[in-house]
C-alpha cells in the first residue's frame, strides 16, 4: 500500500479528490500550483507527494542524509504548524524522514547542527533561504534538493519577499534542473499569473489544481444602538465592545482581528476591564511580541484554553486552531480576500461554517459590511500585484552570492533574467548593478576607495570580513523602524517596540504591551528593562502602519451600495441602519450615485477646503490629489495641504479654489496622467519615503537588529541623505529611479488611478457648498497625517510660512 | 529674494549670521563654523556605502566662497571638521589651507576629530579643546559654564516650522538658549536634529538664501 493510503486508513479519513490529484501530479515529477483555502488539508496534499517521491527513490535509507525538501512559509507561526503536522506523519508511519525548522528564531547551535547533519526537510522563510545562500558551499547543502513548496504564495507574491523567492529559485533551479516547485495559494484574481511567476516560463508541464471546496461564510455586522450617537471618525471601535462580550461568551474560542498592534493592546485592555471574569482566558497576539509569548498564546489556542485572542495580521495565515468557531473583524478589512482569509480562521476544517462578525469603528464604515457581503456573493476577489525590477533586492542578492561562494557574472545574469521580476532587465542595467557593488556606481568615475565586492578571476566576491558580517545581518526585505527589545529585570524577553516610542518615555512611565502594564526601569543599548506596574493607566505603543488602502474591488462594491441606497434598492440590513447618516449627507450636501462625482467646498479657520469623493482607496486618492494640485498649479500658483481617507481626499489651501476653473480646464482628464504623476510626485516626496526601504534593502543604510545593534563607528547616515546626494550627483542611479517606479506602481497605483480618472471623465460632477462639515468630509478634515503639495518654489513656500512665524 | 544675512548682537559684539550656516564676527574679522564632517563620503565608500564621490566638493566650494567674500583673519571651527579615520579628503582641506596662508585656522576638537596628530601639524592650523576670549567661550559640546556665552556645535540643530493649510518645513538653525549659542552643522553630508524651542530661546532659521529669526513658536 502506498504511503498516503496507509496513513489515511490509519486515521480513518478519506482523501479529497484534490489531494489525490496532487499526489498523482507530483509522482509524475510535475510542478504546479495548488489553489486551496486554509483548513482544507492542503498540507497533506503536498506532503504525501514529497514522501512518496522520497521513498520511491530510496527503498533503503541512504548512508548520508541530504536535504530533500524546502517548505517556505511567510510566517513563523505557520512554520511551526507545518513542522508539527509533518513530524506527526513520520511518527504515525514510523518513517525515518526527518523535518527541522529554520527561521530567524533558530539558534546558532541548531543551525550549525543542521549544516553538519542535514534533515530531509527544512521548514523555513524567504529570508532564511537567502541566509543559507550566503553561507560557504551552499551548493553542496542544496545538491540533493528535489522539492520546494511555497506556502501562501499569494501572500508572498505581492511583496519583495516574493522577489527574494524568485531569485532563490533561479539559483536553486540552476543547481538542480530537476527541481520540482509547488505553490499553495488562496483564491486571488490573478491565479494563472501567480503560477507563472512562481514556476517560470516552463509553465506547460505545470498545472493548477483547485480544491473546489465551497467554504460557507456567515457575516454579521454589529450595530450601535443609536446610529446618530455613533462616532463619525472613530478608529478603535471600542464603543461597540460591550456588544462583543456576549458573542465571545457564547462561542467556544473567538479571534478578534484588529488592524494595528496598538489597537490590539487597547482592545485587550478594554476587554479585560469590561469582562474581568475572562481574565486568564483571553490573550493578545501580534508581531512585536516575543517568540515565547506568541507560542504560549498559539499553544493555548490550540488546546482550546482561550476564550478570545485579540490579534493582528500575525494570525492571518494558515495556522489551524480547531477550537476557534468565531471571528470578529474590528474596523475595515480593506479588502475582500483579507476578510475571507480572516473569517476562514473559524471553522478551520473541511466543510465547516466560518462564522464572522464585522465591527465598524465609525458610522460610515458600516457600509463596508454590506459591501463585503455583496462582493462575496458576486465572487469578487482582489489581484496580487507582483513587484518587478526591484534592483534593491537584486543588489542584496548579488552581494549575498558574493559573500558565500562568489559568482561569475554571465551565469547569474542568465538566471536573473529568467525570473518574472527581472524579465526586462538589460545587460546595461545588470552591469550597473555589478558596478554598483564593486565600485559604487557608474555615473561618476570609479571610486578607488570603494571595496564592497571585488572581482578575482572573473568571480565576484566579498573578501572584507566586516562587510560580509554586516551583509549577513541585513539580509531581508522587511524594513522596520529601529526596534528596542523589551525585557523584564530578570532578563526575560517580552518583545520589541519601536525606538521612537520608547524615546518618549522616562523611567517610571508605564505602557501597555503584550496585555500587561509595564513600568520603564531603564533604557540602555537598545534595550528597555521593565517591571509589572499596578497602575491602571499607561500609553499604548502607537505603532505606525495599518494604513493599507481599500482595495479596488471593495471600493467598487461600496460605490454600488451607495447607489443602491440612493435608488432605494436595498438588499442588506447595513444600509437600513445607515439611513439616518446617509439621509443627513443628502440633506446637507449630496449623496452621489454611481454616475456622479461629489465635490464639497467650504471654509474653516484652517483655510479653504475642497473635498472630492472618488471612493478609490487612500493611495489612489493621494495620487489624484497630487495630480490635481499640480494641474491647478499650471494655471495659478497654489500651495495645498492634502488629506485623504479611503473614500475621498481634500485639498486645503490658504486661498479659495475655483472649481469651475478646474472643470472648465478639464483637469480630471485621464490624458498625460503618467507624465503629470511623475512631475507632481517630485514635489510631494513620496519617492523619498519609498527610498527609505530601498536604501535599507540595498545595504546603504545599516539598521542592525533589535537589542544587538553592532557598533558601526561613524557609519550612521539616513536614507534621506543618500536620496539628497543621489538627486544632486547621481540621478541615473537605478535605486534612485526605482523609488520613482515603485511610487507609481504601488503608492499611486497608477493603473488603478488611470481607471478612476477615466470613470470620472464620464461622471456628472456635483459641487455643493455645505455650511459645515458633512458625514463624508469630517473624517478627512480631522485626520492629521498629511501630505504637502506645492508648485511654488522652495523659497516662496518658506517665505510664506515665515511671514507667519517671524 | 536675494541673499541676505542677519545681524545680531551678543555680549555687545556684532555678529552676522550667514545663510551658508556660518557666523562672521566683523570686530575680529573672524569666521565661525561647526560640524563640517569632511571625509564622510570617502569613509562611507570604504565601508561599502556608496555616497557619490564629488559630494564633498560642495563644502570646499562654500568655504572658498566665504573666505573670498569675507576675507577673515581667523577661521574658528567648532569641532567635527573631519568625519572619521584618515582618508584622502583631508588633502582637500590641506590644500585649502595652503591657498589661504594668511588665515589662521583654529580647530576646537570634536568627538569626530580622531586623526593622528601628524595630520593636524599644519602651519596655519591650531588645534585645541577649548577657546575663550573676552566675550565668548568656544567648545564643541555645549558646556554649562555660564559666565560667558558659549559658542558650540555638535547638535546639528533644526526646527520644524508650520504655516497655514498644515504646511510644514524642516530648516537648520542657529539656536540660542541659556547662554549657549549652538551653530547649525556646516557640512553638506549632515542631517538635522529637530529641536522644540524652549521658552526664552532664540532661533535663527537658515531659510534658503536668508537667515531670519523665528518669532512665534
Amino acid at each position: 500500500m502506498d504511503i498516503p493510503a496507509k496513513w489515511f486508513k490509519q486515521k480513518k479519513w478519506k482523501a479529497f479528490p484534490f489531494q489525490k490529484k496532487t499526489w498523482q501530479a507530483m509522482s509524475e515529477n510535475k510542478s504546479g500550483l495548488l489553489n486551496s483555502p486554509t483548513g482544507s488539508g492542503k498540507t497533506y496534499a503536498l506532503w504525501f507527494g514529497v514522501l512518496h517521491n522520497y521513498y520511491k527513490k530510496f527503498k533503503r535509507p541512504p548512508k548520508q542524509k541530504q536535504l530533500h525538501c524546502l517548505w517556505i512559509t511567510p510566517l513563523r507561526a505557520l512554520s511551526k504548524e507545518i513542522l508539527l503536522a509533518t513530524q506527526q506523519v513520520s511518527k504515525d508511519l514510523e518513517l525515518d524522514y526527518t523535518i527541522a525548522l529554520r527561521t530567524g528564531d533558530t539558534s546558532v547551535t541548531e543551525r550549525a547542527k543542521q549544516r553538519k547533519k542535514s534533515p530531509n526537510a527544512l521548514i523555513t522563510t524567504p529570508e532564511s533561504i537567502h541566509i543559507l545562500l550566503a553561507s560557504k558551499e551552499y551548493d553542496k547543502f542544496f545538491s540533493g534538493l528535489e522539492f520546494i513548496i511555497v506556502d501562501e504564495w499569494h501572500e508572498l507574491m505581492g511583496s519583495k519577499r516574493g522577489v527574494q523567492i524568485e531569485l532563490a529559485l533561479s539559483r536553486l533551479k540552476a543547481l538542480n534542473p530537476e527541481l520540482k516547485i509547488w505553490g499553495i495559494s488562496a483564491t486571488i484574481g490573478n491565479l494563472e499569473e501567480a503560477k507563472d511567476i512562481l514556476l517560470g516560463k516552463k509553465g506547460s508541464e505545470s498545472s493548477i489544481i483547485k480544491a473546489d471546496l465551497d467554504k460557507q461564510i456567515s457575516i454579521e455586522t454589529i450595530y450601535p444602538d443609536v446610529i446618530e450617537k455613533f462616532s463619525w471618525v472613530g478608529h478603535l471601535g471600542i464603543q461597540l465592545l460591550p456588544k462583543i462580550i456576549p458573542i465571545v461568551e457564547a462561542s467556544n474560542s473567538t479571534l478578534i482581528f484588529v488592524n494595528v498592534r496598538s489597537q490590539a493592546e487597547i482592545w485587550y485592555q478594554k476587554l479585560l476591564e469590561a469582562a474581568p471574569h475572562l481574565a486568564g482566558r483571553i490573550a493578545v497576539h501580534h508581531g512585536s511580541l516575543s517568540e515565547n509569548i506568541r507560542k504560549w498564546v498559539e499553544d493555548n489556542l490550540h488546546e482550546g484554553n482561550l476564550k478570545a485572542v485579540v490579534c493582528t495580521s500575525s494570525l492571518d495565515l494558515g495556522v489551524d486552531f480547531r477550537s476557534v468557531d468565531t471571528v470578529i473583524q474590528v474596523g475595515s478589512s480593506k479588502g475582500i480576500a483579507r476578510f475571507i482569509q480572516r473569517a476562514g480562521r473559524s471553522g478551520h476544517y473541511p466543510g465547516a461554517l466560518s462564522r464572522s462578525y464585522f465591527v465598524p469603528t465609525n458610522s460610515l464604515e458600516i457600509i463596508e459590511g454590506s459591501a463585503l457581503k455583496a462582493a462575496i456573493a458576486d465572487h469578487l476577489v482582489e489581484q496580487r500585484i507582483p513587484y518587478v525590477r526591484s534592483f534593491d533586492v537584486l543588489v542584496q542578492y548579488l552581494v549575498t552570492l558574493a559573500v558565500s561562494n562568489g559568482f561569475p557574472a554571465e551565469e547569474i545574469f542568465k538566471e536573473v533574467k529568467g525570473t518574472h521580476c527581472f524579465e526586462s532587465i538589460t545587460q546595461e542595467e545588470f552591469t550597473w548593478c555589478l558596478q554598483f557593488i564593486t565600485n559604487g556606481g557608474t555615473s561618476l568615475k570609479a571610486y578607488s576607495d570603494y571595496h564592497k565586492v571585488v572581482v578575482e578571476n572573473g568571480i565576484y566576491k566579498v573578501t572584507n570580513k566586516s562587510i560580509a558580517m554586516r551583509h549577513r545581518l541585513s539580509i531581508g526585505t522587511i524594513v522596520s523602524d529601529s526596534m528596542m527589545s523589551v525585557k523584564f529585570m530578570g532578563g526575560k524577553k517580552i518583545g520589541v517596540v519601536e525606538e521612537w516610542f520608547i524615546s518618549q518615555l522616562k523611567p517610571g512611565d508605564s505602557f501597555w504591551f503584550g496585555g500587561k502594564n509595564l513600568e520603564v526601569v531603564s533604557v540602555k543599548d537598545m534595550e528597555v528593562r521593565v517591571r509589572s506596574s499596578k497602575k491602571k493607566t499607561g500609553k499604548a505603543p502607537a505603532f505606525l502602519g495599518g494604513r493599507l488602502p481599500l482595495s479596488s474591488q471593495l471600493s467598487q462594491s461600496i460605490r454600488l451600495q451607495l447607489n443602491d441606497f440612493k435608488n432605494n434598492d436595498i438588499h442588506y440590513e447595513e444600509l437600513r441602519q445607515l439611513a439616518p447618516l446617509l439621509d443627513l449627507q443628502q440633506k446637507v450636501s449630496h449623496l452621489p450615485g454611481k454616475d456622479e462625482l461629489l465635490i464639497e467646498q467650504f471654509k474653516t479657520r484652517d483655510g479653504y477646503h475642497t473635498f472630492v469623493y472618488p471612493f478609490e482607496g487612500r493611495f489612489v486618492h493621494e495620487g489624484m490629489a497630487a495630480i490635481l494640485a499640480y494641474r491647478i498649479g499650471l494655471l495659478e500658483p497654489f500651495t495645498f495641504s492634502i488629506g485623504m481617507n479611503d473614500y475621498g481626499f481634500e485639498l486645503l489651501s490658504d486661498k479659495p479654489l475655483n472649481m469651475e476653473m478646474v472643470i472648465d480646464n478639464n483637469l480630471f482628464s485621464p490624458e498625460f496622467l503618467y507624465d503629470d504623476a511623475l512631475k507632481s510626485m517630485n514635489a510631494i516626496e513620496m519617492a523619498k519615503r519609498r527610498f527609505r526601504d530601498i536604501a535599507t534593502i540595498a545595504g546603504l543604510v545599516f539598521t542592525g537588529y533589535p537589542g544587538k545593534q553592532k557598533k558601526t563607528r561613524h557609519l550612521q547616515a539616513s536614507a534621506q541623505l543618500f536620496f539628497k546626494v543621489f538627486e544632486d550627483y547621481d540621478k541615473d542611479n537605478l535605486l534612485f529611479r526605482q523609488a520613482y517606479d515603485e511610487t507609481l506602481d504601488f503608492q499611486l497605483e497608477i493603473t488603478r488611478m488611470q481607471t478612476a480618472f477615466k470613470r470620472i471623465s464620464v461622471q456628472k460632477i456635483i459641487i455643493t457648498n455645505p455650511n459645515k462639515p458633512t458625514p463624508f468630509s469630517f473624517p478627512i478634515l480631522v485626520d492629521t497625517l498629511r501630505e504637502r503639495f506645492s508648485n511654488e518654489d522652495f523659497q516662496t513656500r518658506i517665505d510664506k510660512i515665515l511671514n507667519l512665524v517671524i | 529674494m536675494s541673499e541676505s544675512l542677519l545681524e545680531i548682537e551678543l555680549s555687545g559684539e556684532s555678529l552676522y549670521l550667514l545663510p551658508q550656516k556660518a557666523v562672521y564676527r566683523p570686530s575680529l574679522k573672524q569666521l565661525i563654523l561647526s560640524d563640517v564632517h569632511l571625509g564622510k563620503g570617502t569613509h562611507f565608500r570604504k565601508q561599502g556605502l556608496p555616497l557619490p564621490h564629488s559630494s564633498h566638493l560642495k563644502d570646499i566650494d562654500t568655504l572658498h566662497f566665504l573666505f573670498d567674500k569675507w576675507e577673515p583673519m581667523t577661521v574658528l571651527i567648532l569641532g567635527d571638521l573631519f568625519h572619521s579615520d584618515y582618508n584622502k579628503e583631508w588633502l582637500w582641506f590641506k590644500s585649502l589651507l595652503l591657498q589661504y596662508p594668511y588665515i589662521q585656522f583654529i580647530l576646537i576638537e570634536g568627538n569626530h576629530d580622531i586623526l593622528e596628530d601628524e595630520h593636524y601639524a599644519l602651519k596655519n592650523l591650531f588645534k585645541t579643546e577649548r577657546l575663550e576670549d573676552e566675550h565668548f567661550i568656544f567648545s564643541h559640546h555645549p558646556t554649562n559654564e555660564n559666565q560667558k556665552i558659549n559658542f558650540c556645535g555638535h547638535i546639528h540643530p533644526g526646527v520644524r516650522i508650520e504655516g497655514t493649510a498644515k504646511q510644514s518645513e524642516k530648516l537648520p538653525c542657529f539656536y540660542f538658549c541659556k547662554q549657549q549659542f549652538i551653530l547649525p552643522a556646516f557640512g553638506y553630508l549632515t542631517g538635522l536634529q529637530i529641536l522644540k524651542p524652549e521658552a526664552g530661546a532664540r532661533c535663527f532659521l537658515v531659510a534658503g538664501v536668508t537667515v531670519v529669526e523665528l518669532k512665534k513658536y
